[in-house]
Parts: structure tokens; sequence; C-alpha cells
């Protein structure tokens, strides 16, 4: 039995399954680098996979699909940024705004649209293209690995490079880290903190319409109500987990990825897979609960030595 | 001063409403419908009959308990996010006495239920307001956790020791009959339970508004060093505010159980918590403005069936609708702010081009 569980399919599912985590905390690691907890990720990669399927559809192209997406994660990301930004709302109420508000509107166009409830699925979705590199093929554990996954895939992992480089290696990174650290520094240099975080805030919309791509037109072509299942919420917690820095918020989704795609494959065997599903919640109330109490010790040091000296 | 910026608000919050229900009116004629009989069909279907009435009142039963939870806690400054996994440890609370004491009389079964819905409820939320007092961890994000863990742990009891034998419905077996509150009006889900809830708010209002205990909780929230100078208990006034929260939607919960399908079942909450938190959020906190919006998002609720019976127009209109008054709302200083200094601009350079001449 456990041959069934554990074997290369598992391996595959986890890399599938962890795809949508990553972009969309590649996304919101870099709001959270410029001082907002973006909690409307959920409704962003929502959104994105409505958007994904009605681009697909209606130019039978998937690029369109994409490219759709995209425009409405950067819409969604001007406004979640001008609302918390320039009107200084409170950051979560407008992502809970955002999360309801796509909730709301994807199934509202699913039926004013498709006329369907619940699901929506054609043949006329063209699904995004799968990638195969021949010089793998045949050799055991590379071959599903790195084969036969859609665009996204390799994107997600290109992109991890990418931002890593951007927040760590570039000035820009230095502005946008300085902004949600101390935006004072960053205005007194000449650097408008504004513009960066608005430069998140879209990037986010952008990233999390790429995991909702991914979801809708990567393995199965459809849309399903609600359909990013708390994807958002994972992916919040892998930032967390990861402490917003690019490749240990790849390490995290990927771990998420694989305690989800075991639940599936406990599921098949006839395991309860509530559990295997609480761990990247539970996992976040823990390592939160040790950092802080890290953080706690610590400061109580400095306090005992500050008054050892007095 | 303070009667000057409630009027203020009210302003605001009416303009917000209307020009939220201008822009569904716009999207049901982009869909080519007519938004007037739209909005008839509406209204009807809130308030046109009896059932129709009952109907609106039932939806509001969640809905004003999760408001009022929120209230509670966001006025104490600490927001408990986590009201859906209160509900459903709450109302898997309640079926379990419900499935268990079967023999109980009604007047002790019921109490018993909503007590310990409220205590399950109460002691989920128990564990957030710790780590935030003790650590300060972030209680936003604990409780967003909590939320999908206590839905899959109850999906798990429901799914394996507790499901019932009659078909694979993710649900326990039916409560006893003594347990069920009994229906109000022929056909509709309005129960006994909107006297309890009616009970409830009166108290939640004198607490918070009448009681010294309410007034510390409101300190706390606008300005925590303050009450810490003024002898406040913070910690202990964010826990009480935290646990009266649990405990609110845990019972919020109960009455879905004991009125409405007289079970546990798997999704038992379409969002309740959620939408309530919306309500409090729309009237700032305020008690009986919670219990006003509530009945108002019912009757959306309500309404919006009648509505895509008669025009076609999907009812998921409602929650873009609400959604767009949230984000009106959750905009009013800052829009408020840009306009005033727009005006305060115009006047400034106004003044200039005087000076020039």
């Amino acid at each position: 039995m456990l041959k069934e569980i554990i074997n290369l399919t598992l391996l595959q599912h986890t890399i599938r399954t962890a795809t949508p985590l990553i972009l969309a905390a590649l996304g919101g690691l870099l709001t959270q680098h410029a001082g907002i907890l973006n909690i409307g990720m959920e409704g962003m990669i929502l959104l994105g996979a409505f958007f994904g399927i009605v681009g697909s559809y209606f130019f039978a192209s998937s690029l369109a699909g994409v490219l759709l997406a995209v425009a409405v994660g950067v819409l969604i990301g001007l406004l979640f940024a001008y609302f918390v930004i320039d009107l200084k709302s409170d950051e979560f109420i407008i992502g809970i705004a955002i999360n309801m508000f796509a909730g709301g509107l994807t199934v509202f166009l699913l039926r004013s649209i498709f006329g369907v409830k619940g699901a929506f699925s054609s043949p006329d979705i063209v699904p995004l293209p799968r990638f195969n590199f021949s010089f793998l093929d045949g050799i055991p554990v590379l071959d599903t690995i790195f084969n036969n996954h859609t665009v996204f895939v390799y994107v997600s992992w290109i992109l991890v490079f990418l931002v890593y480089v951007y927040l760590y290696k570039t000035p820009y990174g230095i502005w946008l880290r300085a902004s949600g650290e101390f935006p004072q520094a960053l205005e007194t240099a000449g650097v408008n903190p504004r513009k960066m975080k608005y430069i998140s805030s879209i990037f986010c919309g952008i990233f999390c319409g790429f995991a909702g791509v991914h979801l809708s037109l990567g393995y199965l072509t459809l849309f399903t109500e609600n359909m990013s299942a708390n994807r958002g919420f994972i992916a919040m917690a892998a930032i967390i987990f990861g402490r917003a820095h690019p490749v240990k918020t790849l390490i995290a989704a990927l771990m998420f990825g694989f305690f989800d795609a075991l639940g599936i494959r406990l599921q098949v065997v006839g395991i309860p897979s509530q559990f295997t599903q609480m761990i990247p919640y539970l996992g976040t109330i823990v390592i939160l609960f040790i950092v802080a109490k890290n953080h706690l010790s610590k400061r109580r040091k400095v306090i005992e030595g500050e008054s050892y000296n007095e | 001063m303070k009667d000057k910026k409630n009027t203020e608000y009210l302003i605001s919050l009416f303009l917000s409403i209307f020009a939220s229900l201008i822009i569904g009116g716009f999207i049901m004629m982009a869909n080519g419908r007519n938004p007037i009989v739209g909005y008839s069909s509406l209204i009807n279907g809130a308030f046109g009959s009896k059932y129709n009435i009952a109907t609106t009142l039932a939806k509001t039963v969640p809905l004003i308990l999760t408001g009022l939870a929120t209230s509670i806690s966001f006025r104490s400054g600490i927001f408990n996010i986590g009201g859906e996994g209160q509900l459903y440890l709450g109302a898997f609370g309640a079926a379990l006495i419900g499935i268990t004491f079967v023999n109980l009389p009604a007047i002790l079964g019921i109490p018993l239920a909503i007590l310990f819905s409220a205590i399950a409820g109460g002691l989920y939320a128990l564990l957030p307001a710790i780590l935030k007092v003790k650590y300060r961890i972030d209680e936003v994000i604990v409780t967003i956790m909590l939320n999908t863990v206590a839905v899959l742990f109850t999906g798990y009891l429901v799914n394996y020791p507790f499901a019932t034998d009659v078909g694979k419905l993710g649900a326990t077996d039916i409560i006893a009959d003594s347990y069920q509150l009994s229906r109000l009006v022929r056909l509709s889900t309005l129960n006994t339970s909107i006297f309890h809830v009616i009970v409830i708010t009166i108290i939640m209002y004198y607490l918070l508004e009448r009681t010294s205990i309410g007034y510390e909780i409101k300190m706390v929230g606008q300005n925590l060093n303050f009450s810490k100078y003024g002898g406040i208990n913070v910690k202990g006034r964010m826990i009480f505010a935290m646990v009266v929260s649990g405990a609110l939607c845990g019972i919020a919960g109960a009455f879905e159980v004991l009125g409405v399908h007289y079970r546990f079942l798997q999704h038992i909450s379409p969002g309740y918590a959620w939408d309530g938190m919306l309500v409090a959020l729309i009237v700032k906190n305020n008690p009986l403005g919670v219990v006003l919006m509530s009945i108002f998002f019912g009757a959306l609720k309500t309404g919006s069936i009648s509505m895509e019976n008669a025009t076609g127009i999907p009812s998921e209109l409602i929650s873009v609708i609400q959604s767009i008054i949230i984000l009106f709302i959750a905009g009013e200083a800052g829009f408020k702010a840009k306009i005033k200094n727009y005006f305060a601009g115009k006047g400034r350079r106004k003044k200039v081009g005087e000076e020039n001449a």
C-alpha cells in the first residue's frame, strides 16, 4: 500500500500543486517586503483562473487567456494599491473585500456569460502548452520531475530566481524593501515609497493571475466556483514560513504542495486526508510561535543585560 | 462634535449603498435587463409576503450573531477573522450534544447545546488571543489559518467517527426531536432562535454601550497606551473580547444546527462569519447598526432569488454589490480626505491668483 502512496506520481503531483502556491507566494512576498499584508491573494487567484478561461475560450488561444488574466491582475493590483496606499484603508479589509468581490463576480459572470452554475468546461478552451525536453525522455526520475509540465511550472522556477535577484541584487529591490521597512529613509534618498508599493501590488496581481491560469488552463481545462480553494491563504502561509525570502518560500510552497499531493494519494487508498491538509495551517502557527518566542527571549536578554549594567 | 461625525458617517454610508446599488443597476443593464424591474422584484422577494419576510429574518440570524462577534473583537483592537472556524466548531458541538443526550427534555437540552457551542467557539478563539497578548503573534494570520483547520477537522469528524449511517452525506445523524427549535412560519426556516438572538443582542448592546467593561474594551481598541496608563487590564480585556466573539460565532453555528438543518453538515456555513464581519465593518461595530445592516443584507440575499426568478439576473450579483459597498466604506475616510484636499487646494490656488491680481 505504501507503494501506492509514495511513488513518482506523488512527486509529479507535488510539483503541479506547488506551482500556483509558488506563483502567488512570490507575488505576496513582494507586497510583504513593501510592508503590506495581502490577504486578497485568494480572490486574485480566482479572478485569474476565471479570466484565463474567458480569454482562452473566446479567442481560441491559451496566450489570450494568460494575457486577459494578467490584465485583470494588473487592474485588481491597482485597485488594491489605490485603496491601501492612497486612501489608507485597512489592508486586510480591502483584502477581504477583494476575496468576496472575486467570489461573487466569477460566479455571476459564470452564469451570465456561460449560462452555467458550478463549473464550466468546453472543448473550445485551449489549454496551456506542455513542455517536453526530449533529451530527458526515459531517464527515470528527471523525466518525471522536469517533463510534461505546463509552461507555468517552469515560469515559477524562473520567477523565483528573478525575484531573488530583483530583491537582493538590484537597487530596485533595496528600494522595495526600504519602502516597507523604513519609508522615510527611502524618501530622503529621493525615491517615492508609494511608487514601490504600487509596483509590488501590481506584480502581486499579475503573479496571482498566473497562479489562477495554471489552475484553470493547466491540467484540467475548466473553471469551478471557488476554485482557488484556499490557495491564497496557503501561499500566505508559505511566505510566513519562508520569512518572505524567495528561495525559502519556494521550499515552503513545495512542502505544502507535497502535503496536498499526499492528501490526494491518501484519499485514493481511503485514508482521511484532512490531517495532511491541515499541516500548512498548523505549521504556520507553530512557526509564528517559534519566531515570536525567540524574539521575545532575545528581547528579555537585552533588557536583563541593561538592568545588569545599571 | 460626535453627533456631527455620526451624521457625516451616516451620509457616507447611504451614499455608498446608493452608489453600489446604482453600479448594480448598470450591471443589470449591461446584461440587457431592466434594473427597475430587477430591484422591485428584489424588494418584493424580500418583504412581499409573510413567507418572504420570515425568510429574510431567518437569513439575518447568523449575520447578527457573527456581526456582533466581530463588533466586540474589532472594538477591542483584536481582529477575530476566525469566526468561520468558531462557527463550525460550535455547530458541531451543538450537534454532538443533540445526538448524544437524546433523552434530555428541551428545556435542559437546548440551553446545554447552546452553552456547549459557545464554549467550543470561545475556546477556539482563546488560543489566538493568548498568542496575541502573550507572544505578540498577529491574530489575523492565526485566525485565518485556524478557520481552515476547523473546517477540515469537523469534515473529518462527520466523514469518519460521526458519519451518519443513512447515506454518505458528510453529516451527523439528525439531532433528537427535543433539540429541534420550532419553525415559526410555514415553509420558511425561521425558527425560535430569532428570540434567542433578540435577547443576545440586548445583552451585547448593554455590555458594549452601558457597562464599564464595554467602555474599557472601546478604550483599549482606540488607544492602547492611554488605556495602559489609565489602569485598564488591557490584556484581560482583549482576551475577554476575543472569547466572547468566538462564543457568539459558536452560537451562530448552534442555531444553524438546532433551527435549520437539525444536523451538522460538512459545509454548513456558506461564509456567514465573513458576511457578518462585513456587516460589522460597514456600521463601524455599532451593535444596533449590526442588526439593521443584517436585515438589509438578509433582505438582499432573500430578494436576490426572486430577482433571479423574475428577470434571470443571477442572484450572485448581490455579493458583487455587497463587496462594492465594503470597498466604498473602507475607502470612506480616504475619499473624504481626498475631496477635502481637492477643495482646499482649489481655494489656495484661487487665493494665490487673487494676490497676484
